[in-house]
């Protein structure tokens, strides 16, 4: 695999090669039309780009020519400087030295820039109309150019997303031909399905691997839309950013940017308090704010970290309470992170109190919902006057999913891993029937425990989630899923392997059915139901 | 094996050219039609099936293809019109039940007729498919736009709206019910399934 840095000074010299193309053909054109200030203000652009550039990435001797020559534009573009024969001829010279150097910029041997030239462009420069020192004449070196193309290619993301299903679909027929092959038990066939096992799996990173994005293309938007909102905010805010150089899919990463842009703003106007606040806290008057990325497995966490005033727990239970998300004697004892929870709740938002007080909740819902679209988790803590973190847990690819296999009522089903704890087989003896629900004490912690068959398959009138001898067998298969904060342990008839999926979103008009989050084809050409851990978990909270 | 079934199940009347199941795009279908007797004029071409013991009947350009019903599996929570998705040649796509959509009452089981083959129509919106039930061999009809009543009077009495249905056309003895599967796909019907 190549370097990072590598692959930076590929697309900085495939950009830089763009430019050089284009001011070859502006200038050429300015040389006939020199009135023109529509190409003298692209010329002036191009140039600046490629300063701004050369000079992030440490191409010094670029960077400097680059301003030489926009100087000697921008002169012109004043009339302070004749656009004349001679004139043009350096500047013409100096936009052939700028390819030479960007060409040469991976030779070993450095290429060192024309020391007449460097002089002639600095009397053109220095002298203003002052054409009576001479311009010395330089060696044309650049008279038999090669021509050539960039290494380069912009692609619609379009195009990459068809091919992307088209790969899903490759490995659904793949994982059928293996399936096949062993049933046939013919050889050859065994032989030339497993390369084609191979040939898919690479395929597949390749595909995916092409469409990974730096986050650093966001993360480096915030430095500025940071600063804007803390002006206006009056508040003092130190942005720090970690984590620039992980890679994600480019439209996981579209899909977050509003929902990260949202946090942000939440976290500068309500989180972190002003400056006076901040010193009567003994907190520094600058607020701290931790934009960060990092690999977890296959999974890209983001989080989001301030050191504000924290989310006030009393007041989200006082209003979960009032908009009636829950009891107000249950309120009183739910963990914390339940309580963290409600926030989430469409309309939540709405309570008044909460964006007063602590200032939370404003869309929270939708920014949950996108990320429920992708197949992540948010996950959100907070200190009472510490501050408060959010954290997302983001798939590195849409379409390939690691997941989990299991049967119910003789359907097969699948769980992405992103949403399973663990997997555990209890004695029915484990489970305790309170009230009309299961639960069951896992390492400490007592869970709410669902019967999958009676959740999907009872009758809705007759159905009773709390029914122990609905129960089939005593050893009972419990896949525990999470969701919000919250824990919610499926029981499921038969237990299968992990497996990568290639989830197939559902046609409409099934599209609208929120429970299924797709289905996908298994080895055996059978249809696999893929459970939506988000809205199975609302649902059997409705049905409570 | 199961084509040998679907031979037999054919029963060729006067006037109603037979279906030979095509697996694929209906060129068979096409392929069809000795009907000379109907000139010059406008003509329509029919895929007529039974539900209940009435017979309906769509235009072929809604449908796709004709084929044995493949395994469907059931989805939980959905209406119960809904049997559940299949794979059709990599498509997955949901199987609809119209008799129990328009509470239609199953009509008995015909001798001769295994109730276990039954037939899908895959029905072609404008930016998705949908699979139909039927139990018997669906077949091909070509009749003249004038024979299709477009207003009957008795629409405003039934349960299926109106506008699901095209008109009446009157072949022989029988009364065919001609309905837009397009409309009944609508969004306003697709409604119906987010219910919940």
């Amino acid at each position: 695999m190549k370097s990072r840095e590598q692959e930076y000074k590929e697309i900085f010299i495939a950009e830089a090669l763009e430019y050089y193309d284009s001011l070859n053909r502006h200038i050429s054109e300015l040389e006939k039309q020199p009135q023109d200030d529509r190409i003298l203000a692209e010329i002036f652009r191009l140039l600046h780009n490629l300063k701004a550039n050369a000079k992030a990435i440490g191409y010094l001797q670029i960077s400097d020519i680059s301003h030489k020559l926009e100087t000697a534009f921008s002169l012109i573009r004043n009339k302070e400087l004749n656009f004349s024969d001679e004139v043009v001829t350096v500047l013409f010279d100096g936009i052939d030295m700028l390819g030479d150097l960007i060409t040469n910029v991976d030779n070993p041997v450095p290429v060192e820039p024309d020391p007449v030239l460097l002089r002639n462009l600095d009397i053109i420069v220095d002298s203003l109309s002052d054409s009576a020192i001479e311009l010395a004449k330089i060696q044309k070196y650049s008279s038999s150019k090669n021509l050539s193309l960039s290494d380069l290619i912009y692609i619609q993301i379009k195009k990459l997303d068809h091919m992307l299903n088209l790969v899903g679909e490759l490995i659904i027929d793949r994982d059928r031909i293996i399936s096949l092959s062993r049933e046939l038990n013919n050889d050859d066939l065994k032989v030339v399905s497993s390369h084609l096992y191979r040939i898919t799996e690479e395929l597949q990173y390749s595909v995916m691997d092409a469409r990974l994005v730096n986050i650093g293309t966001l993360f480096n938007k915030f430095p500025r839309i940071v600063r804007d909102i803390a002006s206006a905010e009056q508040k003092d805010i130190y942005l720090k950013i970690i984590g620039q150089d992980i890679q994600i899919d480019r439209n996981i990463l579209q899909i977050i940017t509003d929902s990260l842009l949202h946090l942000v703003r939440n976290a500068i106007t309500h989180g972190i308090e002003l400056p006076k606040e901040r010193e009567k806290a003994n907190k520094p008057r600058a607020g701290s704010l931790v934009l960060s990325a990092r690999n977890e497995r296959d999974n890209v966490i983001i989080k989001l970290e301030d050191d504000g005033r924290g989310i006030d727990l009393k007041q989200v239970r006082k209003t979960a309470v009032r908009n009636k998300l829950v009891a107000p004697d249950i309120a009183e004892d739910l963990p914390d992170s339940e309580v963290l929870s409600f926030l989430f709740e469409p309309g939540f938002s709405t309570a008044k109190e909460v964006t007063e007080f602590s200032g939370r909740g404003v869309g929270l819902d939708v920014v949950k919902n996108a990320i429920d679209s992708i197949g992540g988790r948010l996950h959100i803590d907070s200190i009472s006057g510490e501050g408060t973190t959010f954290a997302m847990q983001l798939p590195t690819s849409i379409a390939v999913k690691g997941a989990l296999l299991f049967e119910v009522d003789s359907i097969f089903y699948a769980i992405p891993l992103i949403h399973t704890e663990q997997v555990i087989a209890l004695d029915k003896d484990e489970l305790h029937e309170v009230g009309d629900v299961m639960v069951a004490d896992l390492k400490g912690e007592t869970v709410t425990v669902v019967y999958l068959n009676e959740l999907l398959n009872a009758d809705e009138a007759t159905i009773n989630l709390g029914d122990k001898t609905r129960l089939q067998g005593q050893i009972q298969n419990i896949v525990v899923v999470s969701y919000n904060n919250r824990k919610l342990g499926l029981i499921v008839d038969k237990l299968y392997r992990q497996q990568d999926i290639v989830v197939k979103p559902l046609n409409k008009p099934l599209d609208k059915i929120d429970l299924y989050g797709g289905v996908t084809l298994l080895g055996t050409g059978k249809v696999c139901l893929v459970l939506d851990v988000p809205a199975i978990t609302r649902y059997f909270i409705h049905r409570r | 094996m199961a084509k040998q079934k679907k031979e037999e199940a054919i029963a060729p009347e006067e006037n109603i050219n037979t279906l030979p199941v095509p697996a694929t795009n209906g060129n068979t279908v096409a392929e069809q039609s000795k009907a000379q007797e109907v000139v010059k004029e406008e003509n329509v071409h029919l895929i007529v099936f039974k539900l209940g013991d009435e017979h309906y009947a769509i235009k072929i350009d809604q449908v796709k293809e004709v084929t044995l019903t493949p395994i469907i599996t059931r989805m939980p929570r959905t209406p119960d019109f809904v049997q559940g998705v299949a794979n059709i040649r990599g498509d997955i796509i949901a199987i609809v039940d119209l008799e129990k959509r328009f509470n239609i009452r199953p009509a008995a089981v015909t001798e001769g007729l295994n109730p276990n083959v039954t037939y899908t129509l895959v029905i072609e919106a404008k930016d998705y498919s949908i699979g139909v039930v039927v139990k018997e061999v669906p077949q091909s009809l070509n009749l003249s736009m004038s024979r299709i009543d477009r207003a009957p009077s008795f629409l405003q009495d039934t349960n299926i709206k109106e506008n699901y249905i095209e008109g009446i056309a009157k072949v022989d003895n029988r009364l065919i019910i001609v309905l837009d599967m397009l409309r009944i796909l609508s969004s306003d019907e697709i409604k119906q399934l987010t219910g919940k």
